[in-house]
């Protein structure tokens, strides 16, 4: 049955995640989930393994650096803006969060088993590499039974529960992303065991998303709860909605190099913020309006065709004689 | 009219670009290449197709500066745009003309590390960078793979720290036993030069020199024995058009520097 699942950022990451779980990180290089990322470090959750293709604007960086993860499962981490994962780096040698490095489409075809519900898939990338040899973990060799052939596979990946940021979404948990979808967050939301947890810029009534169900990406079926976060993936960029923070993510870059800076600059912009609400209040008390106005997105890029969905009742079909001709023996 | 005053960042650009052919497909990593593409398709290939890791197929340029391969700006009037799947899968079907990647280190054989540096084994001697991404599916199925990379001796190396994405491997003969679809590296463009790969020995040569550096500058600043064409010649300078273009396409010099 479709439930109400609108609820606060605190109430979805308490009841939703817990310490020990695996968790689909979503994003890429915008649309991270940092209003999340923030609230999973609030809650000091502990242990948590991550599964993502690639992530950027230190985003995991600082989920590692707070302390929460302790496996990663990935092609790519960083903060472009600093050009390097600072914490990640820490954490790898302190053996405090292992790494299991694979390529980017291994990535996304190990959630994609995961969606698909089978236990691995061939892929073409990663044989005759490092990843290969000191990642057996989630990749391997297997003979190809129709051919014959060696060729490489990867482990499915499924997430206990899926972290993702979204354009729109409606109260009961139908998701919205435009602009390529979701990237992989389509896969690694649906093939979470327990569900998702999405933020949104805004939500919409249900009338509205299922006025257009091609733009849904997560069906409410597969959502644990909704929440309303405007600038959710600051300083990351929604689509339509704001761009990049190149200043801010350098800002936090700095934090991430230095171990000793790094409590400091989540004293402040995590911990001392009570929500979502309050990081951005700070922002604006920081950097000022004119900060969050700079990331403006210049709009005017609409569809320029609405489509109608449309249907055909069969009804009309109601005593309508057969067709025939000459040909056709009654 | 050549150009005088440019950087050595916008001349590898430039000279980067003019490996691609009009109407191919060219996948595009995050960083430079991103720049290059731009500055290809509103030069001379205005027939060529971008693909990206953020799943974004395109036709025309963008019309602002990509950041990121799923930039938003990847996606306004795009020709489709249906997540990373799309476009990878495009590689494995060997549907790529050009894979075109960064990287951190190379060797000889065109092998790049993007992982990190130090022995992975031992974790507290290792420096991790951020990871293959995509540019090992990329090199591995990509028909050629088109490499952009500052020059610099720690970065030419005789052994990549870690292999993220293959080369040539340990030489001749080894991708096509390892069943690999893509024919490995093309071309190697640098802030100092431009280097192919010999056909027989699938070594890493020296082909051009950029303005103002020399053979001996090259070689100073790579750690593996370099090979030198017996055709090494200077690089053409960028055309003030080609650079004036060129700065248009990225004003605040995120990329150029």
């Amino acid at each position: 049955m479709a439930v109400d699942k609108l609820m606060s950022l605190k109430e979805a990451v308490s009841k939703y995640i817990q310490d020990g779980d695996t968790v689909y990180y979503g994003g890429f290089q915008i649309m991270v989930p940092m209003a999340l990322t923030h609230e999973i470090i609030r809650q000091k959750k502990r242990n948590l393994t991550t599964i993502e293709s690639s992530t950027d604007v230190g985003g995991l960086d600082l989920l590692v650096g707070a302390g929460c993860v302790s496996e990663i499962h990935s092609a790519w981490i960083m903060n472009w803006y600093v050009k390097a994962p600072y914490a990640i780096r820490r954490a790898f040698q302190s053996k405090q969060t292992k790494r299991f490095d694979v390529s980017n489409f291994a990535a996304t075809s190990a959630l994609i088993a995961g969606f698909l519900g089978v236990p691995f898939l061939p892929v073409r990338g990663n044989i005759g590499t490092d990843m290969m040899k000191l990642n057996p973990t989630d990749l391997k060799m297997v003979k190809d039974p129709f051919t014959g052939e060696e060729m490489t596979v990867v482990r499915a990946w499924r997430a206990d529960v899926a972290v993702i940021h979204a354009q729109v979404a409606d109260r009961l948990g139908n998701v919205w992303s435009w602009g390529t979808r979701g990237v992989t967050d389509e896969f690694g939301a649906m093939g979470a065991k327990r569900g998702v947890i999405v933020t949104a810029e805004e939500i919409v009534e249900p009338d509205i998303t299922r006025s257009d169900p091609d733009r849904t990406v997560v069906p409410y079926f597969k959502t644990l709860a909704v929440v309303h976060a405007p600038w959710g993936a600051h300083p990351s960029a929604c689509r339509g909605y704001y761009g990049l923070d190149i200043r801010y993510s350098q800002y936090q870059g700095k934090y991430e190099r230095n171990a000793e800076l790094l409590p400091k600059f989540l004293d402040e912009w995590v911990y001392g913020c009570e929500d979502h609400k309050a990081y951005i209040d700070k922002y604006i008390q920081k950097f000022g309006q004119a900060g969050l106005d700079r990331l403006k997105p210049t709009l005017g890029y609409k569809p320029k065709y609405q489509v109608d969905y449309g249907f055909h009742d069969p009804a009309v079909w109601k005593g309508v004689p057969q067709y025939t001709d000459e040909y056709i023996k009654a | 009219m050549h150009a005088t005053n440019y950087k050595l960042t916008e001349l590898m650009v430039v000279r980067c670009a003019k490996e691609i052919n009009d109407s191919e497909v060219v996948f595009a990593g995050v960083g430079l290449p991103l720049v290059v593409v731009g500055f290809a398709m509103v030069t001379h290939a205005p027939n060529m197709i971008l693909f990206t890791e953020g799943g974004s197929i395109r036709a025309t340029a963008p019309p602002g500066l990509a950041i990121t391969v799923d930039d938003p700006a990847l996606f306004c009037n795009g020709d489709a745009s249906f997540g990373m799947l799309s476009t990878m899968a495009a590689l494995q079907r060997g549907e790529v003309d050009v894979a075109f990647i960064g990287g951190a280190q190379i060797d000889k054989y065109g092998n790049i590390n993007s992982t990190g540096v130090g022995d992975w084994s031992k974790p507290e001697s290792f420096t991790y960078f951020a990871g293959s991404g995509g540019a090992n599916d990329m090199a591995t199925s990509g028909k050629r793979v088109l490499a952009i990379m500052p020059q610099d001796p720690k970065k030419f190396v005789e052994k990549v720290d870690y292999l993220t994405t293959p080369g040539f491997l340990d030489g001749p003969g080894t991708r096509k036993k390892l069943g690999m679809i893509g024919g490995g590296p093309s071309v190697v463009v640098s802030t100092m030069g431009v280097y192919r790969f010999d056909e027989k020995t699938c070594e890493m040569y020296l082909a051009e020199y950029f303005p103002g550096q020399s053979v001996d500058k090259v070689k100073a600043n790579c750690s593996f024995d370099l090979k030198i064409s017996p055709n090494v010649k200077e690089t053409e300078p960028p055309t003030e058009e080609e650079i004036s273009v060129l700065r248009n396409i990225d004003p605040t010099g995120f990329y150029l520097g």
